[in-house]
C-alpha cells in the first residue's frame, strides 16, 4: 500500500549502506551491480529514517522516505 | 534454512545480547578486563536501539555546576524520586545512575560525542534544558551519530560484535547461565554461544498495542524491539517486575508518532501549548536563568509542592480532550529566530527527528515562526515511566548467576533513559567481565534447547496451515488493547488470560523464508509480554494512577499499605509465581 522508501536510480550507486543497516532488515541489495537496493518489504518499514540519514548520497537525493497520507502531520497554517 | 540447519558454535567470556546504548557501553567497559566480548544485535549495532537513529538529552549530577549551586546529589535523586517516581523506585539503582553518569558523559566524549557548545552561557558549556527535574540536570548533546561512534570504540578495543543475530534462549547449568541460542536473521543459522556470563540489553517491547495512524510500524519507539530478553529471562525463570504498567496513549506529536524527546511535548524553548483559538493551556518554556539560578536552594517541600503545581496547572490531554477542549497545537510563534534556530537543531538531533524535520520543511513547507502543528494520540507504549524490566540487584545482577541485565531491560527505575543505559551498560559490563575471571572454563551445555528451537523454527518453515506473522500480532494487540485497556478488572483480564492463552497453545506461526521466520519470532516474544501484562494487571489488586495510569474498576483506590512493591512474575515449573519486593 505505501512506498516508504524510493530510490533515485540516476543518483544511487548500489553502496548498500542502508540494506546493511537497516534494523527492519525490509532491503536487499539489487542482483545488478551498481543498482540501487530493492525494498522487499515495505509494509514492515518503522518510519526511523536510519537508511535515509546514513546515505552516502543523501544530499545528491539518492534516497527519499515518502511519508504516507495517514502519517502526515495535522497543520494549523499561520496564514489561513 | 531448513531443519538441518548449520550450528556456529561460539566461546565468548561475556555474551552481550544487544547491542543498543547499554549494549555498547557494556561490551565497552568489559573489553578493559582481557576477556573476550562479544555483542550479539538482532539488527546492526549502527542503527540499532532506541537510539539507533539518534539521541540529544541526557541527565546527570554535574559537579562542576551543581557543586557551585549547593545541590548535591541527594537533592538530584529526591527530586527524581518524588517527583518522577513517587516513591515507586529502586533508589540504589537510581543512586549507581545518578552518582556515575557525568563520568560516562566524559567518556562518551573520549568516543568522539559532543557535549560543548561554544554559544552555552553554562559553566563546561552544557547545553542545559529544562526537562526531567527541577534541580538543572539534563541537557542536549550532538548525539546523532552515537552509534555509529559507540560502535567503532567497541570495535577499536577488540569487541567481536555479531549483528544481524536474533537470541531466543538463555542456557543455564545449575542456576548459573552459559550461553545462549539464536538464529541468524539473513543466514539462517543457528547460533549456538557458550559464555561465562551474559549481560541482557534488548530494550523495551514496543509492539503490544495497535498503531493508532493504521501504519504498521509507526510507533514512537522502535517497533524491531519486541521484549525478546523479558521473554529469554522468563523462560530460563528469572522473575521480570513492574510489567503491568503498559500505559495509556500520550498526546504528542500524532500521526508521525515522534516526542521530541521532551515530556509533555513542549519544545525547548518557546514552546507552548495552545488550544482552538489561541488560547494558551500550557505556558512556553524559557531557557534556565542562569544569573538567578542557585541563589535559593529548593528544598524537598518547595520540590514537590513545584511539581504538584505544575500537575494541578492542567489536566492531561485525554482528559481534557474527553471534556471537548480540543485540538490542542504545539505553538512556537512566540519564539526568536535564535529559540527557533535552536528548536530545529534540537527536534533534528533525537531519534526519527532528522527524517521529521527535513519531512515537516521540505515535504510540508512548515515554519515554526507561523505554522503550528496538532497534538494527536500516539499509539500505547510499555513506557519508561512503567520501568518495567528484570529484577536486579545493586550490581545489576539477576537471580540467575552471571545474568545480568542494563538499561531498559531493568526494572524498577522509571526514567532512568540514556542516564541509566550509559550508567548500568558500563558497570554491568564491568561486573560480568570481572565474574568470568574467576571462572575456569565454560559450563557445560545441554542440546535439549537447540533441540527444541529447530524444531520450532522447522515447524514454522514447513506449515502449512500456519498464519502468518502479521495477522497473528494483530489478534494480539487487540486482546492486549480491550482487557487491559485504559480500564481493568479481574473478569475482564481472566479472559484477555483465556484468549491469550487460546492462541498461544492452537495458533501455529506460518514462515516462508528467514525474514518472516524472525518476525515469526518476535510475534512469539510479544504474545509472551502480552501474557506477563495480563497476568500482572490481575494479580495488582489496587490502582496507581500517579505515574503509571494503572486502573483497576474493581480496586479503584492506591493501596500503600498493601501494594507499595514491585511486583514480580516468574515461571517455577511451567506455573507463574508472584511475589512482592517491598520497595526500600
Amino acid at each position: 500500500m505505501f512506498r516508504p522508501v524510493v530510490f533515485n536510480e540516476e543518483v544511487c550507486n548500489g553502496c548498500n549502506t542502508c540494506v546493511d543497516i537497516c534494523p527492519m532488515d525490509i532491503l536487499a541489495p539489487n542482483p545488478e551491480k551498481g543498482k540501487p537496493p530493492i525494498v522487499m518489504y515495505p509494509e514492515e518499514c518503522w518510519y526511523g529514517g536510519g537508511c535515509w540519514a546514513r546515505c552516502p548520497l543523501r544530499d545528491e537525493g539518492a534516497i527519499q522516505i515518502i511519508t504516507p497520507l495517514p502519517m502526515r502531520v495535522s497543520i494549523l497554517r499561520g496564514d489561513r | 534454512m531448513n531443519s538441518d540447519s548449520e550450528v556456529i558454535p561460539i566461546e565468548t567470556d561475556v555474551l552481550v545480547i544487544g547491542g543498543g546504548l547499554a549494549g555498547c557501553m557494556a561490551g565497552i567497559k568489559a573489553s578493559e578486563y582481557g576477556v573476550k566480548v562479544t555483542i550479539a544485535e538482532k539488527a546492526n549495532t549502527l542503527t540499532s536501539g532506541c537510539a539507533g537513529t539518534g539521541i540529544d538529552h541526557t541527565w546527570a549530577y554535574i559537579p562542576p555546576i551543581h557543586e557551585k549551586m549547593g545541590w548535591c546529589i541527594e537533592d538530584l535523586m529526591e527530586d527524581h524520586i518524588q517527583g518522577i517516581a513517587h516513591g515507586f523506585i529502586n533508589k540504589e539503582l537510581l543512586y549507581l545512575v545518578a552518582s556515575e553518569n557525568y563520568e560516562r558523559v566524559l567518556d562518551l566524549e573520549k568516543f568522539g560525542v559532543n557535549f560543548r557548545f561554544d554559544d552555552s552561557k553554562v559553566p563546561g558549556k552544557f547545553r542545559i534544558v529544562p526537562q526531567f527535574h527541577s534541580v538543572p540536570s539534563s541537557f542536549n548533546f550532538d548525539g546523532r551519530p552515537i552509534k555509529v561512534k559507540l560502535t567503532k570504540e567497541a570495535e577499536r578495543r577488540g569487541v567481536n560484535i555479531i549483528n544481524r543475530v536474533m537470541i531466543t534462549d538463555l542456557l543455564s547449568t545449575d542456576g548459573h547461565v552459559s550461553g545462549a541460542l539464536g538464529v541468524g536473521t539473513r543466514d539462517g543459522k543457528f547460533y549456538s554461544f557458550k559464555s561465562k556470563a551474559v549481560v541482557l540489553c534488548t530494550g523495551r517491547v514496543n509492539r503490544l498495542s495497535r498503531i493508532v495512524s493504521g501504519v504498521w510500524g509507526n510507533h514512537r519507539l522502535p517497533v524491531y524491539e519486541t521484549g525478546d530478553g523479558r521473554t529469554m529471562a522468563l523462560r530460563a525463570g528469572v522473575p521480570i517486575i513492574n510489567t503491568e504498567f503498559f500505559s495509556p496513549a500520550l498526546f504528542m506529536i500524532g500521526n508521525y508518532e515522534i516526542s521530541f524527546g521532551v515530556p509533555r511535548a513542549e519544545v525547548q524553548p518557546a514552546g507552548s501549548i495552545t488550544g482552538p483559538n489561541g488560547e494558551i493551556i500550557v505556558p512556553r518554556t524559557y531557557f534556565y536563568d542562569w544569573e538567578n539560578l542557585g541563589k535559593e536552594k529548593w528544598t524537598s517541600e518547595v520540590r514537590r509542592k513545584w511539581m504538584a503545581q505544575r500537575r494541578a496547572d492542567r489536566p492531561p490531554y485525554p482528559e481534557m480532550y474527553k471534556q471537548g477542549k480540543g485540538p490542542f497545537y504545539l505553538d512556537l510563534t512566540g519564539g526568536t529566530e535564535e529559540e527557533i534556530k535552536y528548536a530545529e537543531w534540537s527536534v533534528s538531533n533525537e531519534g526519527d527527528g532528522f527524517r521529521f524535520l527535513d519531512y515537516l520543511k521540505n515535504q510540508e513547507k512548515f515554519d515554526f515562526r507561523k505554522d503550528k502543528i496538532e497534538l494527536l494520540p500516539n499509539s500505547r507504549e510499555m513506557a519508561g515511566t512503567a520501568a518495567s524490566g528484570l529484577a536486579v540487584n545493586k550490581d545489576l545482577e539477576t537471580e540467575l548467576k552471571g545474568l545480568f541485565a542494563a538499561g531498559d531491560e531493568v526494572g524498577g527505575l522509571p526514567w532512568q533513559a540514556s542516564s541509566g543505559a550509559f550508567t548500568m551498560g558500563w558497570h554491568a559490563g564491568e561486573m560480568a567481565a570481572k565474574q568470568t575471571r574467576e571462572q575456569k572454563g565454560f559450563l557445560p551445555v545441554g542440546e535439549e534447547k537447540l533441540a527444541s528451537l529447530r524444531e520450532l523454527c522447522a515447524d514454522m518453515l514447513s506449515s502449512k496451515e500456519g498464519l502468518h506473522w502479521g495477522e497473528v500480532e494483530l489478534a494480539v494487540q487487540n486482546i492486549v488493547d480491550y482487557y487491559a485497556g485504559d480500564v481493568r478488572a479481574e473478569e475482564m483480564l481472566k479472559r484477555g488470560i483465556e484468549r491469550l492463552d487460546d492462541i498461544k497453545g492452537n495458533i501455529s506461526f506460518r514462515a516462508e523464508n528467514t525474514h518472516e521466520l524472525v518476525r515469526c519470532l518476535e510475534v512469539r516474544s510479544v504474545i509472551d509480554n502480552a501474557v506477563m501484562v495480563m497476568r500482572t494487571s490481575l494479580e495488582r489488586k489496587e490502582s496507581r494512577e500517579v505515574p503509571f495510569k494503572f486502573y483497576r474498576a474493581d480496586f479503584p483506590e492506591q493501596d500503600d499499605e498493601n501494594w507499595l512493591s514491585f511486583l514480580a512474575l516468574k515461571l517455577e515449573e511451567g506455573a507463574f509465581k508472584f511475589s512482592k519486593i517491598p520497595i526500600k
